[in-house]
């Protein structure tokens, strides 16, 4: 497979839009904000675990180790930040593993047998977005419960990927399709950079503009929001289109690193992701949550992941931590909120 | 010998002093009114007192003993609260409800003869003895609700009943009917605490009251030395010449028009307000004014017939077609509907509207900052700052918020749902005063309320409003208080609800 195919260009969003003047007072605000909030005790996680793997293991605070880290956390990451979105509405898509799975598959199959690896990024981006524009269509205008239509569909991708693939991988893909998981520049995983760039995409989306803004609205008070002339079913359609566009990404990050997709990648990778979000601070009642949250949530899974791994833990405590993880995370949302509802019948 | 003391007691959130050294009692026996303007501290008083909030100095003595410290200890030690809101479970029966959390038991069965001695023992003492305890409670009306939250307190042992704001979200003719209750059980010997803005209320049943402002004690007299103008004065340390600034003004052509909307709750009405004009709609509970608010306002489906806004139909069911034509319904009930409650007063302001705070799509924080600082100090909302949580912020302070966020959007026609919900005297003139500003810029104004008389002094022209049904129309040259109520109440007595 060669690696000579000329890159395709990465998205830009260079402009500075913001004077510094102008974004100094909300951005102190914002700092605030995140003290004060429940990502605290998580940053604070962060460092102690990192700094205690530091001293356990000689390898830990290598470059390359850190580097594997983010490299790592890269499918996890993408499809976080997706998740934020759709559990800042209160909602929950429990399908992104199978998404991922199912897209990526269709589309490795569809570039191995065209030999166009454009036909197949193509292909990742469309199914992954007509499963969200399902998931979407059915939470916002059917009005059915997200956890319950997202493992329906979850249950139907996993099932579609599996009677395509009738069991077996696919590989031999066009390094077009490969070069976002696979590739470097100027010496960086182009997958952790575009990790980034998401992350920064999906921060500036939330706290900039009037479409962050009424996804939170319709997360704390959907009734109040809809009163308030905001578009409660089309925030929430979005959303879960969001959350399938990243998976999409995700998808083709999996896929790349690994030069093959089989049919069970992903499975397991949505407790991973919704894990990630809330232990980021994001409420699961809605309302509340930040990128950066989510980005210290998923660096802590990436963290602890690594940690147990240079240590030579089991794999099996590897899932353990990370079930406690969601526990401890759930815990303390549900600590939080029902603090602010007392707080709030006056 | 009083009951409860509250010795020296101050509050303080952060830098903010809500309750400052506060030194009262209140007797058994006795109902002791508590006043005090939009975030004086009342509520905060009484979260005190309930065990839900410990004091930041000073002290709370309970029948002789140091006032437990959590909210399940005081309900035991026999003081209730009942919150403005309900706090029943609609699904449980009148019985489960009545009951909740203290249903007798022998050996893990619980005891049904006894349970519903029980229930029935409380309910009577309210007036509900009559009611079949297998009623769904959500089946009953909010007064009835209330009431039986008052017998759930009593099946406790209560000594202290405190009432926040009890009347606030009480249809009018109910009112009398708690007040009753609210004499029966002071003749019982039960200590009761009554917070309320409706000063007219503690003239009826109030035996002494108390004063709150700024968080200080100011006044503290039996009743008969208390008359309206004194009180007011106490609690704003101002005279307030006139409640309500009513002021002739030019009207204008039709602004809002409807004909023939049938919709939930609403029949064949045909109505139309004016540019310019204040537009009052008087009908009990139940008379389907706030459906017709939300018919006009796009919130509610319509079955049929058309509204229209400056001479073109606007299509029905749809807040953003009824926005973008310019009308905007504002709730009545703000926690439920009208705020996001843990979100920022800031955000608050923005929500929706985001045509002064954005540009493309991204929204510009300085000015969104800049905005709610100048709608707050306009409308006079009381608050540390525009970043502060907007549950945190005193009720009537909520209600200016919502009144100043719709009034600077100049929209076309305004629906105000009960805009002095739970507002005190002082500031109800205020959000009056911008509603008629409103109007004079050239909004048509649609406003009910729970008080008729509130709606008769603002109003330019008056619907009387029955079982659905416009039954009667009054400009206000003729307003006639008893033909008014009189026809309110004739055409509703088929709809009312078996007590
Ligand atoms: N948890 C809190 N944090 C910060 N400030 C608070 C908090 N709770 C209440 N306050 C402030 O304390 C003040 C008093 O509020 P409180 O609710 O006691 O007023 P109130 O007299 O009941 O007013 P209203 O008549 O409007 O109900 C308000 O200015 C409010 O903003
Ligand atoms: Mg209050």
């Amino acid at each position: 497979m060669s690696r000579t195919s000329h890159p395709q260009p990465t998205p830009q969003p260079q402009e500075r839009p913001v004077s510094t003047a102008t974004q100094s007072s909300p951005w102190r605000h914002q700092v605030e904000r995140a003290l004060s909030s429940n990502i605290a005790p998580i940053v604070a996680a962060l460092i102690i675990v990192s700094v205690a793997l530091s001293f356990m293991s000689d390898v830990f605070l290598t470059s390359s180790n850190l580097t594997n880290i983010v490299t790592q956390s890269a499918v996890v990451g993408i499809a976080a930040v997706g998740a934020t979105f759709v559990i800042i509405t209160s909602g929950i898509d429990l399908s992104v593993g199978a998404t991922m799975a199912l897209a990526g598959f269709l589309g490795a199959q569809l570039a191995h047998h065209s030999d166009s690896g454009w036909l197949g990024l193509l292909a990742v981006m469309g199914v992954a977005v007509l499963v969200g524009a399902f998931n979407g269509f059915s939470v916002a205008w059917l009005g059915l419960a997200p956890f319950i239509v997202t493992l329906a569909v979850m249950g139907m991708a996993r099932g579609l990927t599996l009677q395509f693939s009738q069991g077996e991988s696919v590989y031999d893909l066009p390094s077009t399709l490969n070069w976002l998981g696979s590739a470097d520049l100027a010496g960086l995983k182009v997958s952790a950079i575009v990790t980034v760039l998401l992350f920064l995409v999906g921060h500036l989306l939330l706290s900039r503009t009037t479409f962050g803004h009424r996804v939170y609205a319709v997360g704390g008070n959907a009734d109040a929001a809809r009163l308030a002339g905001i578009n409660v079913k089309g925030v929430i359609f979005s959303t879960y289109v969001i959350a399938a566009v990243c998976a999409g990404v995700a998808a083709i990050v999996l896929v790349g690193r690994l030069d093959s997709a089989t049919p069970n990648a992903a499975t397991g990778t949505e407790l991973q992701v919704i894990a990630a979000v809330v232990i980021g601070g994001t409420s699961l009642f809605g309302g509340k949550g930040s990128m950066i949250g989510t980005l210290v949530g998923v660096l802590l899974i990436g963290v602890i992941n690594n940690g147990l791994t240079l240590l030579n833990v089991s794999s099996f405590w590897v899932q353990f931590v990370q079930g406690a993880l969601i526990f401890l995370a759930v815990l303390l949302d549900s600590f939080n909120t029902g603090r602010l509802k007392r707080a709030a019948t006056s | 010998m009083p009951i409860v003391s509250v010795q020296g007691v101050s509050k303080r959130f952060g830098a903010v002093t809500v309750l400052d050294g506060v030194d009262f009692a209140f007797r058994a026996g006795e109902v002791t009114g508590l006043v005090g303007e939009n975030g004086a501290g009342k509520s905060t008083l009484i979260k005190i007192l309930a065990g839900a909030e410990t004091p930041t100095a000073g002290s709370v003595v309970l029948g002789g003993e140091q006032l437990p410290s959590t909210t399940g200890d005081v309900i035991a030690a026999g003081l209730s609260v009942i919150y403005q809101e309900l706090t029943d479970v609609p699904d449980m029966t009148l019985l489960d409800n009545v009951l909740l959390g203290n249903l007798s038991s022998r050996g893990g069965l619980t005891r049904r003869g006894e349970n519903r001695r029980r229930a029935k023992a409380g309910l009577s003492r309210v007036g509900l003895g009559e009611l079949d305890l297998r009623t769904p409670i959500r089946d009953l009306t909010i007064s009835q609700r209330q009431l039986a939250e008052i017998a759930r307190c009593l099946v406790r042992d209560t000594r202290v009943l405190i009432l926040d704001e009890p009347t606030s979200s009480l249809p009018e003719r109910d009112v009398e009917t708690l007040l009753s209750v609210v004499r029966t059980l002071r003749d019982e010997g039960i200590a009761i605490l009554y917070v309320t803005h409706h000063l007219d209320e503690l003239f009826d049943v109030a035996d002494r009251v108390v004063v709150l402002r700024d968080g200080n004690l100011v006044g503290d007299q039996p009743i008969g030395q208390w008359d309206e103008p004194s009180l007011v004065r106490s609690m704003l340390a101002k005279e307030l010449e006139q409640a309500y600034p009513w002021r002739p003004r030019d009207v204008g052509e039709p602004a809002l028009v409807t004909r023939g909307l049938v919709a939930r709750g609403v029949k064949d009405t045909s109505i139309h307000a004016d540019r310019g004009e204040v537009v009052g709609l008087v009908g009990l509970a139940g008379s389907g004014r706030t459906e017709l608010m939300k018919a006009v306002g796009g919130v509610a489906h319509v079955v049929s017939g058309e509204v229209s806004v400056a001479g073109r139909r606007v299509r029905t069911g749809s807040i953003a077609a009824a926005r973008s034509a310019g009308v905007v319904y504002v709730p009545e009930d703000r926690k439920a509907e009208g705020l996001v409650l843990d979100a920022s007063v800031r955000s608050n302001i923005a929500m929706g509207d985001y045509a002064p705070v954005s540009r493309r799509g991204l929204l510009r924080s300085g000015v969104m900052t800049r905005r709610a600082q100048e709608i707050t100090s306009k409308y006079d909302v009381k608050l540390g700052s525009v970043h502060q949580e907007i549950g945190k912020l005193s009720g009537g302070n909520q209600q200016k918020v919502i009144v100043g966020r719709v009034s600077e959007m100049s929209p076309r026609v305004v629906l105000f749902d009960d805009p002095t919900r739970g507002v005190d005297i002082g500031a109800k003139s205020g959000i009056y005063e911008h509603v008629f500003t409103l109007a004079e810029k050239g909004s048509a104004v649609m406003v009910c309320s729970s008080d008729t008389d509130e709606v008769l002094a603002v109003a330019d022209r008056v619907y009387v409003l029955a079982a659905g049904r416009v039954v009667g129309e009054f400009a206000r040259g003729s307003f006639d208080r008893e033909k008014i109520l009189h026809l309110a109440a004739g055409g509703s007595a088929v709809s009312e609800p078996p007590a």
